[in-house]
């Protein structure tokens, strides 16, 4: 095999961090929404589903794989090609350009939110003993104080939909940079219908935000500990 | 003629290295001025707006019919050519700036010269001259015939890299206008047999896939030249390009 030179480890790199934001961190998004979602059918059913996952074999080295190292990866390229230009909207105000801008905004507000996010909800499982920690009502515990307070709340909705927009808006780019929709037409139908599955994951996130919000449930163990 | 006058404000900046400042400028109007006009009224005699004589302000320009792109620089805060900037449809003061991502010569002249090693590093020419005579080539659709003139009128002014986000003064990016120029060889049937020699030069640092969709490229055209489809479509080409590289060799 041919040595691998620095621009084609370039091109690489941008080409898998385009389609990385699709599969998994995409995916994942999408149904870590869909499956927070099931607060708003009832505390059981929440509950269910994390023990569920809580309980998949090999989780660890899922999480790792799927979720931790490609934000890592994803995020430390996006930090790349947030410094590799120079926004100019408040010249150039085009709405692709705002587009453009926002989607490096949001990128870096995701960001920050999951170091918060993560370190509300997923640090803590490392000080417990694996037996020893019950997912379901640990979690229920946290997020019921954290949506008690409007900082709590406002702090994930800004999150939800940042992350919302950068996927609905990252998937259309995917598209584009990896050359599926090209002509005019097909890239504006493309945005619209990118648009859609960006607002319902929003409204998805929004309407679990509400349902904590309003009905803090504590939830007992279903299994026992 | 009336005593009514056009105002200018330029940016001006006496060498390469030296710090830029603004000037004011007012000379009487005429009817049907461009701003090309407006700064040859202000060649013959070059005096700031508070009379003091000053050197005149120098610029670039051609064909004075938006085909050459050397006049290009940025009018009243977007980027243009100064030929087609009738004085009558714009507003005044007429704030006059040289073009941000090339290195200024002096005043409103810059130095495109990065494009053009964009254009010699993208291979944007067809082979005809090799070891054997290549003769006449094959036919080309008319519909391809029609994409390519589109493609062909580019001007290497350079107002699609001035608007972009992505180009910036000291980075290696190509920009739309080299990348649509290699949609415009590739599609040509002879320019075709070097089609992945010219991807091979989009495939790195600076390449296509440093393109980040802004598309402020495509408003910016003077020339309506649809580059956010040429950069599509290298973008196909390329991702075609990189599968084959890895599955096929």
């Amino acid at each position: 095999m041919a040595k691998i030179t620095q621009d084609q480890a370039h091109f690489f790199l941008l080409k898998v961090n385009s389609l990385m934001g699709l599969v998994p961190i995409g995916v994942f998004l999408a149904f870590h929404i869909g499956i927070n979602s099931l607060r708003t059918v009832g505390p059981l059913q929440y509950q269910l589903s994390i023990d569920l996952i809580n309980n998949l074999p090999f989780l660890f080295g899922i999480e790792v794989a799927f979720i931790y190292a490609p934000l890592l990866l994803h995020s430390m390229m996006g930090f790349y090609i947030y410094f590799s230009g120079k926004r100019n909207v408040r010249h150039y105000g085009y709405a692709r350009n705002w587009l453009y801008t926002l989607q490096r905004i949001t990128g870096v507000i995701v960001f920050a939110f999951l170091i918060y996010h993560m370190g509300t909800t997923v640090a803590p499982k490392l000080f417990y003993g694996k037996h020893q920690f019950l997912a379901a009502p640990f979690l229920m515990d946290v997020l019921n104080a954290e949506f008690q307070t409007w900082t709590g709340r406002i702090i994930y909705l800004i999150g939800i939909s940042s992350a919302t927009f950068h996927f609905a808006n990252g998937l259309w780019g995917f598209c584009v940079s990896w050359g599926i929709i090209i002509g005019r037409n097909a890239q504006r139908n493309a945005s619209i219908v990118f648009a859609m599955v960006g607002l319902a994951l929003t409204a998805l996130g929004f309407a679990t935000v509400l349902e904590f919000s309003i009905d803090p449930v504590p939830v007992t163990p279903t299994v026992g500990g | 003629m009336s005593d009514k006058t056009i105002k200018l404000k330029i940016k001006r900046q006496d060498n390469p290295r030296s710090k830029p400042y603004w000037q004011e400028f007012e000379i009487p109007y005429q009817p049907l001025s461009n701003v090309i006009s407006c700064l040859q009224d202000i060649q013959k005699s070059p005096s700031a707006a508070n009379k003091v004589t000053v050197n005149p302000v120098v610029w670039d320009c051609s064909c004075l019919e938006e085909v050459c792109g050397s006049c290009t620089m940025i009018i009243n805060g977007r980027v243009r050519q100064a030929c087609t900037a009738l004085v009558d449809q714009i507003e005044s003061p007429i704030v006059l700036e040289p073009m941000s991502k090339f290195p200024v010569v002096r005043d409103l002249l810059v130095d495109r010269n990065r494009m053009f090693r964009a254009l010699k590093k993208v291979k944007a020419w067809v082979d005809i001259d090799g070891s054997q005579d290549l003769g006449e080539g094959p036919i080309m659709a008319d519909s391809v015939r029609a994409t390519r003139y589109t493609l062909s009128e580019c001007m290497t002014c350079g107002c699609c890299l001035e608007a972009c986000p992505q180009y910036t003064k000291d980075n290696a990016f190509l920009g739309a206008a080299a990348f649509s120029q290699v949609r415009l060889f590739n599609l040509h049937p002879t320019g075709d047999m070097h089609a992945d020699e010219r991807l091979d030069e989009v495939m790195g640092k600076g390449g296509i896939a440093d393109c980040g969709n802004a598309q402020a490229c495509v408003e910016a055209c003077p020339k309506n030249i649809p580059l956010t489809d040429s950069i599509a479509d290298i973008s196909r080409q390329t991702s075609l390009k990189l599968l084959k590289d890895l599955l096929l060799k």
